[in-house]
């Protein structure tokens, strides 16, 4: 066993050796200048003027003027790029020791096109001038590979899994991690909802998303504790142009899970005031599973025309957004509601697997019956950016409400009364109930010092957590943390850019005492006697913890290196210091440790990119470690009392060291046809504790994907695609208790999609078939997996988008 | 030009083999237990089974076997009333019912043992007195075994309290 394990790092060794191929360019020098204006001739100060491929980026002076002094010769472009306008590029002339532009006007941007526009540049640029593993998608992207969810929806992006809870629900994976360990932050604000759970989904509006950067490894010095494992990070919509008035409207169908929906957006601008505004609403019923039969553990659960037995849902979420910009100063104020409501497949959530009422369940396959949840999410932000001196300054205040609601029929365990008592604090059939408030602030400040461009924050959040309902999983409690960071990106020359960071965080959690709202009986010597037993006790853990990262980029021609090394640290949550009940959704006990150290990781990440006018090649492999993984333990042992004789999992910690990469290729066989794989791989392993030598829950198997794109020019159609993707996904054998080993599976896609040009106005349609052999397979990181629960049946996905213009 | 382009194929070829030998290697198993235990109930003696009945004010005796490939860690025996048909079993056949009813003092055994350790083979018995004065009916007995990895098997049965 050693020897295979030694033989994988060698390979890996040797894998990231190959990073250190480096290529010479000669660099002769001339000088480049212009000024850039904008329709009305008015000239544009703080205009980005990129130079490419060197991106070596200068800023307009109050004239509109940029001068670039030393470019190097094979400098074959440029691009201006200012908010509020479109993408401007200009190919550079050959042979010349001096350039000098006439005036460059800019176009004003229409929030549509923007998004097309913005892929190609914007993506390579951000890429290559971080040294942290990034991947950018748009809402073309998500329109184009739409799921159930926003997560479902990323799902392509090599490194990037779910754990998907039914048709509508789903958080993200990022590398195998998941849950605190993975942050997602909407217009600058970290979501915070109930993370923790894996039944919980993200209360994210997938339609309000128009561009979304997912960082696939330990963010920390930037978000602070919880970004341990990655970063999902949801950027604000861009402002409309000026004096426009418009919108889109999105449809959505689904045949899986008969779901219909969709959105209107509708925003405006005058000179300087804006807003935005949108509806969504989603209604689904059950989703069908290609199998007539699950067994839940070791029960057989007979389902009803393949359907999952309560599992529909529906969503109604509204955003407004609001403010003023001008060239110095931009605010604004987003306020936003998330509601979901959905139902859990009934068989499988209580004590044990459960018998269900069939006549009642299989009657209609849209209602939500017992056991479901409802979740509401409100967040109301502002951010102010503006400039003092040679300082970006930008502020960011926030409030959200996560108010969730687990409903479920009574049932009495340990010394729990038979019949529910009708003074009781909370309704019969609320088992559950958390409610959180956050308050967060944040300032941060950009500014330049010859080549350094400092990035300098703090920032503050404030949390409480109140719990109701008749069951006890985790206590109630309050929350503070607070950091400070400094980062600092130096541009050495042309091909070099280096980055540090610094950071310290404190937090404090102050939980709650709980106590039974029943007596249970105790025997001691012999004597019996009736008590409240209190379940978790008053506990104020402090923590306080210090992170660097370093890193490097060399971007010579058509290559691209990055590496990076790094510390991260995530606060252990209330429930791996307190929990002390029962998890409903997997039959067993889960106790706390209040002695938990705050976790720690180091990763090394690394990056090759190589472009040319055919082929794409990007590597990214990394190592990480963490000296005490919080890592849930299922024991040997039972609890008798609160627990009903289930199983009991303990917190604990562990050395854990993990290692993968993502590889995308792709290449353009004509101007019409593509080609691209996507692979992954992930390796964990608990280097210590109860669980040596075992990977880690939910740990993704390797996967590739190939996909095929046929984009052929049609006339009065535009952006038309044909695209199949064939996934296979290896057998996952390297399994924890209790994970089952999941086979191989081939799943394949298709899409289609257009935008049809009717005299003004354009229809933008996509379809996708999902699983189109409707095979039956199961995916190893589904909350359903325990429970031998296929993946869902063939899908047809239609979605049609209308934008409109109505005063421009 | 040529070596350029040479050498770039060169190196994709490099990366492509790299990755497929990297993906390849998942099959590679550490000596860990992956086994589940197993709970056997088919011996002439093992008590309860399927459809079993019980006699209010009588001591009954729990046998099963249980085995594991490394060493068994505990067991927990867990008998509720299923008055509302709230749960089925984990065998193929059904018992008959008695119609739904509301519990009013129904019986509720819980007791876990921890299985001695070292053993790969265990024998449990467990004596079990049925009170008097309980609700009769229609009872779910629930057996659940774990190894010492922390593996689970579960067994329910349907059991008539008379």
């Amino acid at each position: 066993m050693h020897k295979n394990k030694s033989n994988r790092l060698r390979t890996f060794c040797l894998l990231l050796f190959c990073l250190a191929i480096v290529t010479k360019v000669s660099a002769q020098m001339v000088r480049i200048s212009g000024s850039i204006f904008s329709n009305g001739l008015k000239p544009l100060e703080g205009a980005i003027v990129t130079l490419h491929p060197s991106n070596k980026i200068t800023t307009t002076d109050k004239a509109g003027h940029f001068l670039f002094n030393q470019i190097p010769t094979d400098s074959k472009s440029i691009t201006v790029r200012y908010s509020g306008y479109l993408l401007h590029e200009v190919k550079l002339p050959l042979n010349k020791n001096a350039i000098v532009f006439p005036a460059i006007v800019l176009t004003p941007e229409i929030k549509e096109l923007q998004e097309v526009i913005i892929k190609d540049s914007y993506e390579a640029r951000r890429k290559k001038e971080e040294s942290l593993t990034i991947e950018t998608v748009n809402s073309s992207f998500i329109q184009r590979n739409l799921g159930g969810s926003l997560m479902q929806s990323l799902q392509r992006i090599p490194g990037v899994k779910t754990i998907s809870i039914g048709s509508g629900g789903s958080k993200p994976l990022i590398r195998g991690l998941s849950f605190n360990q993975v942050i997602v932050v909407e217009n600058g604000i970290k979501h915070e909802g109930q993370q923790w759970g894996a039944d919980h989904g993200l209360e994210i509006d997938q339609y309000a998303v128009n561009r979304v950067e997912i960082i696939k490894g330990p963010s920390s010095f930037i978000y602070g504790s919880d970004a341990i494992g990655g970063a999902v990070n949801i950027k604000p919509i861009p402002l409309p142009a000026k004096n426009v008035l418009g919108g889109s409207v999105d449809l959505t169908g689904k045949s899986n899970n008969e779901q219909f929906g969709g959105s209107v957006n509708l925003f405006g601008r005058t000179e300087k005031w804006f807003f935005d505004s949108r509806l969504t609403a989603m209604d689904y019923g059950d989703y069908r599973v290609p199998t007539d039969t699950v067994h839940v553990y070791n029960y057989a659960v007979p389902l009803y025309k393949n359907h999952l037995r309560n599992t529909a849902g529906r969503e109604l979420d509204w955003h407004i957004s609001t403010g003023y910009s001008t060239e110095k100063l931009k605010s604004v104020v987003y306020v936003s509601n998330i509601y979901s409501k959905s139902g859990f497949f009934a068989n499988a959530h209580g004590l044990e697997p459960r018998n269900v009422d069939t006549a009642l369940h299989d009657k209609s396959s849209r209602d939500i019956l017992m056991p479901f949840q409802e979740v509401t999410h409100i967040k109301i932000s502002n951010t102010t950016s503006f400039r003092l001196g040679s300082h970006q300054l930008k502020t960011q205040l926030g409030f959200q409400k996560n108010f969730r609601r687990e409903y479920s029929h009574y049932v009495n365990h340990g010394y729990m009364p038979p019949v529910y008592p009708a003074a009781m604090y909370a309704p019969q059939d609320l088992e559950r109930q958390y409610d959180k408030e956050v308050f967060s602030v944040a300032i941060k400040d950009e500014f330049s010092i010859r080549n350094h461009q400092f990035t300098v924050g703090v920032n503050g959040e404030q949390q409480q957590n109140k719990i109701s309902g008749w069951s006890f999983l985790i206590p109630a409690f309050k929350q503070v943390n607070a950091g400070l960071f400094v980062y600092d990106k130096m541009q050495i020359n042309d091909l070099w850019l280096l980055h540090g960071a610094v950071r310290m965080d404190y937090g404090r959690i102050e939980m709650q005492q709980y106590t039974d709202w029943f007596p249970s009986e105790i025997t001691e010597n012999d004597q019996t006697s009736a008590e409240y037993l209190q379940r978790s006790s008053a506990l104020t853990r402090t923590f306080g913890s210090f992170n660097w990262s370093a890193g490097v980029n060399y971007n010579p021609g058509k290559w691209s290196f990055k590496a990076n090394l790094g510390t991260s640290f995530r606060m252990p949550i209330a429930k791996e210091l307190a929990s002390n009940g029962v998890n409903y959704h997997y039959f067993r006990f889960e106790k706390g440790d209040p002695n938990l150290g705050a976790e720690r990781s180091y990763q090394l990440d690394l990056g090759m990119d190589w472009k040319s006018n055919k082929w794409s090649v990007q590597l990214s492999p990394f190592f990480n470690y963490f000296p005490n993984y919080i890592y849930l333990n299922p024991t040997s042992q039972h609890d008798i009392y609160y627990g009903a004789g289930n199983q009991v999992f303990e917190y604990e910690q562990s050395k854990v060291m993990r290692y993968g990469a993502e590889l995308q290729m792709r290449y353009q066989f004509t101007p019409q046809v593509s080609g691209e794989i996507l692979a992954e791989y992930l390796y964990s392993e608990q280097l210590s504790g109860s669980k040596k030598g075992y990977t880690l829950p939910f740990s993704p198997p390797a996967s590739v994907l190939f996909g095929l794109n046929y984009t052929p020019e049609i006339k009065n159609l535009k952006d038309t695609y044909f695209s199949l993707d064939y996934r296979y996904n290896a057998a996952q054998n390297q399994i924890v208790p209790p994970e089952k080993k999941t086979a191989s599976s081939n799943v394949f896609n298709l899409a289609f999609g257009t935008k049809v040009i009717a005299g003004q106005q354009d229809f933008i349609l996509s379809m996708q078939v999902q699983n189109l052999f409707n095979t039956k397979y199961l995916n190893h990181t589904s909350f359903y997996r325990l429970i031998e629960l296929p993946e869902a049946s063939r899908n047809i996905i239609l979605s049609l988008k209308i934008p409109f213009l109505m005063h421009k | 030009m040529n070596t350029l382009k040479l050498r770039t194929t060169r190196t994709l070829a490099f990366f492509c083999v790299t990755t497929f030998i990297l993906a390849s290697c998942d099959s590679d198993k550490n000596e860990i237990d992956t086994e589940y235990p197993v709970i056997d109930i088919s011996a002439a003696n093992a008590f309860p089974i399927q459809c079993s009945q019980v006699t209010r004010g009588q001591k009954i005796t729990f046998r099963a076997k249980f085995t594991d490939n490394t060493q068994l860690g505990s067991y927990s025996l867990d008998i509720h009333h299923n008055f509302d048909h709230h749960t089925h079993s984990t065998e193929v056949n059904n018992c008959i019912s008695d119609p739904i009813k509301k519990p009013v003092n129904p019986m509720l055994y819980i007791n876990s043992v921890t299985i001695p350790t070292g053993q790969k083979n265990y024998e449990a018995t467990q004596e079990i007195a049925i009170p008097a004065d309980v609700d009769p009916g229609d009872y779910h007995f629930m057996i659940r075994l774990t190894d010492k990895e922390g593996w689970q098997t579960i067994k329910g049965l349907s059991i008539k309290v008379l």
